[in-house]
C-alpha cells in the first residue's frame, strides 16, 4: 500500500493558458499568420459572415478557416463551399476553446502559406471570452435578434474583443434594437473597440468590415 | 453554466502535471477560488465528476478552499476584507481600495502518491 502525500501544484488556470497563447502568438507573428478569433451567441451569422469575408478578400489573402463545434461538421461544409481550406474541430462537450486546442487546430490546417487563418469559436458569450486562443485579433457579433442589452449581461466578452460586428441589421424594423444604445454601453466598456453594422444577408457593411480585416492582417504580417 | 469547461481545463493541468512529476495515484484535488471569481464553487462541485470522467482523476475527492477578497486602501496602504467592510476602509473610511485578491482560480495541491 502506497503512501499519500501532498504534493504542492500552485498554478492558477487561466495564467497557465494566457502563457500558452502569449506563445503561440508569438509564433503566428513570426511565421506570419494572422489569427482572427470569432465569437459570438449560437446563430447570430459567424458562418454567413465568414462566407462574405472569404468572397471579400480571398483573391487578394490566402485564407483557412477552423470551424469549432461541440459535435457536427455542418459549418465546415458551408465554407468549403467558397474554395478556401477548412477543418473542423470538435470540442467534445467543451463550450470554447483554449490555446492549447486552438495550436493543435492550426496545426491540422497547415498554415504553411496562409496569411489569414479565422477560428469560428463555439456559440457561446462568456466562456471563450475568458480563454485567449492565442489569436493577433478577437471580433465578435452581437446579431439585432439577440437584443441590445447584451453588453450588459455579458460585460467581459464585449471588453476584450477588438471589433464588435452589429448583425442582421436588414431585420432592425422587426426588433426593439437601439444601435445608439448598443454602442454606447459597449464603448463604455471597451473605449477602443471597434464597431461595425453588417448585415451577412444583404451585404451591407461587409467592404467596411473587411477593409478593417485587410488593414489588420497587412500590419500583422509585415512586422 | 459556464464551470465545466474552467474545471476541464484544470484538470488537464493536474494531468499534465501527474505525467511530469511521476504522479500514479490522485485521492484528492485542492483547488483555491477567490470569493470574487467569476467560478461559483458550488457549480464546480457539481460539474467536477462529469470533467474527470475518463481521467486520471476520476473517482477522486475535490476540496475546494475560498480565498478572500482582500483589499489595499490606497490611503492609509491597509490590507481589508472588501466583502465585509462593503468596500469602505474601516482604518480611514477611504472608498477606492486597490483589488489584492480574490479573482482567483488555482490548483492549489493533490494529494497523490
Ligand atoms: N436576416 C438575416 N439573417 C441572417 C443574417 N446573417 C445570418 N442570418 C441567418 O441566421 C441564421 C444563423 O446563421 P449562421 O451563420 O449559421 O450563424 P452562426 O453564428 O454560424 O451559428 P452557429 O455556428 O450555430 O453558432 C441562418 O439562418 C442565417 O441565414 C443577416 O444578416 N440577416
Ligand atoms: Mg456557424
Ligand atoms: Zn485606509
Amino acid at each position: 500500500m502506497s503512501k499519500y502525500k501532498i504534493i504542492e501544484i500552485k498554478e492558477s488556470v487561466f495564467e497557465d493558458n494566457n502563457r500558452r497563447a502569449d506563445l503561440l502568438r508569438g509564433e503566428l507573428e513570426k511565421e506570419k499568420t494572422f489569427l482572427l478569433n470569432l465569437m459570438s451567441s449560437p446563430g447570430s451569422g459567424k458562418t454567413t459572415t465568414l462566407v462574405r469575408t472569404i468572397d471579400a478578400l480571398k483573391d487578394e489573402i490566402s485564407i483557412g478557416i477552423m470551424e469549432a463545434d461541440i459535435d457536427s461538421d455542418v459549418d465546415a461544409k458551408t465554407i468549403s463551399k467558397t474554395g478556401v481550406k477548412v477543418i473542423q474541430l470538435h470540442t467534445r462537450g467543451m463550450c470554447h476553446l483554449d490555446a492549447e486546442m486552438t495550436r493543435q487546430g492550426l496545426q491540422g490546417l497547415d498554415t504553411q502559406g496562409i496569411d489569414l487563418a479565422i477560428l469560428e469559436n463555439v456559440g457561446n458569450l462568456v466562456c471563450p471570452a475568458e480563454f485567449d486562443t492565442g489569436a493577433s485579433k478577437n471580433a465578435m457579433i452581437l446579431s439585432v435578434p439577440e437584443g441590445d442589452d447584451k453588453p450588459l449581461k455579458y460585460p467581459l466578452m464585449f471588453s476584450i474583443v477588438d471589433v464588435l460586428l452589429v448583425n442582421k441589421i436588414d431585420a432592425m424594423d422587426f426588433f426593439d434594437f437601439d444601435l445608439e444604445a448598443v454602442k454606447e454601453r459597449v464603448t463604455k466598456l471597451n473605449p477602443k473597440i471597434k464597431i461595425i453594422p453588417i448585415s451577412a444577408k444583404t451585404g451591407e457593411g461587409i467592404d467596411q468590415w473587411a477593409d478593417w480585416l485587410r488593414c489588420e492582417v497587412k500590419k500583422w504580417n509585415e512586422k | 453554466m459556464h464551470e465545466l469547461g474552467i474545471v476541464i481545463k484544470a484538470v488537464k493541468n493536474v494531468e499534465e502535471f501527474a505525467r511530469e512529476n511521476n504522479v500514479t495515484k490522485i485521492e484528492t484535488l485542492v483547488l483555491q477560488i477567490g470569493a470574487l471569481a467569476s467560478v461559483i464553487p458550488r457549480f464546480v462541485e457539481e460539474c467536477y465528476p462529469m470533467a474527470v470522467k475518463d481521467t486520471m482523476l476520476e473517482d477522486t475527492k475535490l476540496k475546494i478552499e475560498v480565498l478572500p477578497a482582500n483589499a489595499r486602501c490606497r490611503a492609509c496602504e491597509k490590507v481589508f476584507n472588501v466583502l465585509e467592510e462593503k468596500g469602505v476602509c474601516p482604518y480611514c473610511n477611504n472608498e477606492k481600495p486597490e483589488m489584492i485578491s480574490g479573482n482567483e482560480f488555482m490548483i492549489k495541491e493533490i494529494i497523490a502518491c
